[in-house]
């Protein structure tokens, strides 16, 4: 078991090393000189060379890619020219609002993904089956940022039922206190249940949006499973046993068909981290997704950059936890 | 040809059987009957068809400019001078529509022909040779997958500079693994099967091991993949133009001309962002259902990957 983990953890290192060269060669390496970025086209050779020391640049490359690296594990992420502050305080003051709604949106995703897959497998329905295919199927297929933009011309533009595109409260509305920094908790907990009700509006098609792709994935694969797991034979066992349809599903076939699962919570918040980018802007959401975007046109190299380095930390970190956890709780994974 | 009288009798089999073969036409012909007659490919392929056959041939028939600006015509509703209306500057949204379609199609077919190339290339080298020539290929692999497909593809435009073309380079790069992977452990399987051994035993170079007896083998495998990676792309592009990354103004693409229809949106002229999403979804719909089905006949074993 130990030498499993080891083993796990050392290709893990291992890619991410390569992972950090990668993005070394061609967020540092390959957009050119950053001393020239920040002295100016017209600046003397004399200024570019002082500034070009001071950076570090003159020194092997080797050298270089260490200072990279420490300073991004010291969480020294550089400036935001365009924001006019550090990357850190950009990045943090906008985690909040991409936390909240990637929350809700993962949420979403999971308990409508259980119920499409109960729907679909728990009796011969072929309708519904087809049903809950051709959703999973049209979430995969359509671009997330079309989806919000159709989704707004409908409920917003065309009914009135939603708010539009003003982020997480609408103008008039004050944020509640920040305890947790989710308006929704924070409204609740400070009792503003107009807050609440208001933050909860501005959730929905944002939330429903984000989580129509991981939806679909999960949707996907948890029919899979289930369709494979009520077939096996320990299923008819506990049926002949003569626990009824229900149970058997909840108690024993549902808890199989959601290990599998697990091995595709990367890929889920691959998802989530590419989608924030793509759907954050359509609604105006004040998030990192948002931000991401802005800086990509104002050329704010700093913040894309960082941007990048985390959502790749992030996702290795998550596949290297499931790696390892799915080898504890399923033991065939431990022997193979 | 004049059949000698002391020719053993296998031999004349032999030469009739050659002559036998199906031509070359004729496997067309049974191909295309088979997707015609398939309920799932059939509609899809038509569906693909038909934006190809707009891509190529969409500008002799409509040949209103794409980025003819007509400052008269502004914002337009649908009607039969401009069937899906005008945007802010008064182009031709059919006109964009069409050119959008050429560079979607183009930069999909192009990414599933470099990294299909790129991919089995190093998928082969790594099953075939294994030791330090594996080890080394397929950690590069893992480090690419250390990324979110999307996020990498970004990182590459932004390193290399935004346009189509790198868009394209960063793509076709994040799906290099998913053939690499793939085709190796295909490799790794048929590398120990008889037939291999038996052409390595008669003396065949490793050259035409690999080329006639291994990657004939792969193509079936290679094609699902193709097939999928090709809807992929066709996303990221779209996605990569959408936030700044890919084609710039006034490139028609359609990504970023939805990203130029959102503030139009919610005024009430949907017709500028609706539109280039309707062809997206088309495109990406009818390869994904043909990469699926192609899956399920051809390829039970395989996995999709993003």
């Amino acid at each position: 078991m130990l030498r499993t983990v080891i083993n796990k953890l050392v290709g893990s290192v291992a890619a991410i090393f390569g992972a950090s060269i990668i993005s070394f060669v061609f967020l540092r390496v390959l957009p050119g000189n950053p001393a020239r970025l920040i002295v100016g086209p017209l600046a003397p050779a004399s200024s570019l060379l002082s500034v070009e020391k001071q950076m570090g640049l003159d020194q092997p490359v080797i050298v270089q890619y260490g200072r990279y690296m420490t300073s991004f594990l010291r969480g020294d992420w550089g400036f935001s020219y365009g924001a006019g502050v550090p990357v850190t305080t950009e990045m943090a003051s906008r985690l909040p609002a991409s936390l909240e709604l990637g929350f809700y949106a993962f949420l979403l995703a999971f308990v409508a993904a259980v119920i499409c897959a109960l729907l679909a497998t728990y009796r011969y329905r072929p309708v519904t089956d087809g049903v809950v295919r051709g959703t999973a199927f049209f979430g995969l297929s359509v671009p997330p940022f079309w989806f919000g933009l159709l989704a707004l011309l409908l409920f917003f533009a065309t009914w009135g039922i939603l708010p539009g595109p003003e982020g997480r409260l609408s103008t008039s509305t004050t944020p509640p206190p920040s305890i947790t920094h989710f308006y929704t908790i924070d409204a609740l907990l400070h009792g503003q249940l107009s807050t609440f009700v208001d933050a909860v509006r501005h959730l929905i098609l944002p939330a429903i949006t984000l989580g129509l792709a991981p939806f679909s994935y999960l949707v996907r694969l948890l029919r899979a499973n289930l369709l494979d797991v009520s077939r096996e034979p320990f299923i008819i066992v506990v049926r002949s046993k003569g626990i009824g349809r229900f149970l058997a599903f909840a108690r024993h076939a549902l808890p199989n068909a959601f290990l599998p699962t697990l091995t595709a919570a990367g890929l889920v918040l691959a998802q989530l981290l590419s989608g924030s980018v793509l759907v954050e802007k359509v609604f105006n959401w004040p998030g990192v997704g948002a931000l991401v975007t802005d800086s990509i046109l104002r050329q704010d190299n700093a913040i894309v950059q960082t941007f990048i380095l985390l959502s790749a930390t992030a996702y290795v970190v998550v596949n290297l936890v499931v790696d390892i956890l799915y080898g504890v709780i399923d033991p065939r994974v431990r022997i193979s | 040809m004049k059949a000698s009288v002391h020719a053993p009798p296998e031999a004349t089999v032999l030469i009739r059987r050659r002559r036998v073969r199906p031509t070359r036409w004729a496997t067309v012909r049974h191909a295309t009957q088979f997707v015609l007659g398939d309920r799932a490919l059939a509609p899809a392929t038509l569906l693909l068809l038909a934006l190809v056959v707009l891509a190529i041939f969409g500008p002799l028939v409509w040949s209103k400019d794409s980025l003819g600006i007509d400052i008269g015509n502004t914002l337009q509703a649908p009607t039969v001078t401009h069937p899906m209306g005008t945007d802010g500057v008064g182009r031709d949204i059919l006109a964009r529509f069409i050119g959008g379609a050429r560079i979607s199609l183009l930069t999909g077919l192009v990414v599933v022909l470099a990294g299909a190339t790129l991919g089995s290339a190093i998928g082969v080298m790594a099953g075939y040779y294994g030791r330090w020539v594996d080890a080394v290929l397929m950690r590069i692999m893992d480090a690419i997958l250390a990324f979110p497909p999307l996020i990498l593809a970004m990182a590459v435009t932004v390193g290399l500079g935004v346009g189509v073309t790198t868009a394209a380079i960063g793509i076709t790069l994040t799906s290099v693994p998913f053939y690499a992977r793939l085709l190796r452990s295909e490799v790794v399987r048929l590398r120990t099967l008889p037939f291999v051994e038996a052409a390595s035993a008669l003396g065949a170079t490793q050259r035409r091991i690999i080329l006639r007896h291994i990657v004939p083998h792969l193509s079936s495998t290679l094609l699902v993949q193709a097939a999928s990676v090709f809807g992929y792309a066709v996303l990221s592009l779209a996605a990569l133009g959408f936030v700044g990354l890919g084609a710039q103004v006034p490139t028609p693409e359609w990504g970023s001309m939805i990203t130029d229809g959102m503030q139009y949106t919610l005024t009430g002229q949907w017709w500028i962002g609706v539109f280039p999403g309707l062809g997206l979804l088309v495109a990406v719909t009818a390869t994904s259902l043909i990469s699926d089905r192609l899956r399920d006949i051809l390829d039970p074993r395989g996995q999709a990957r993003g």
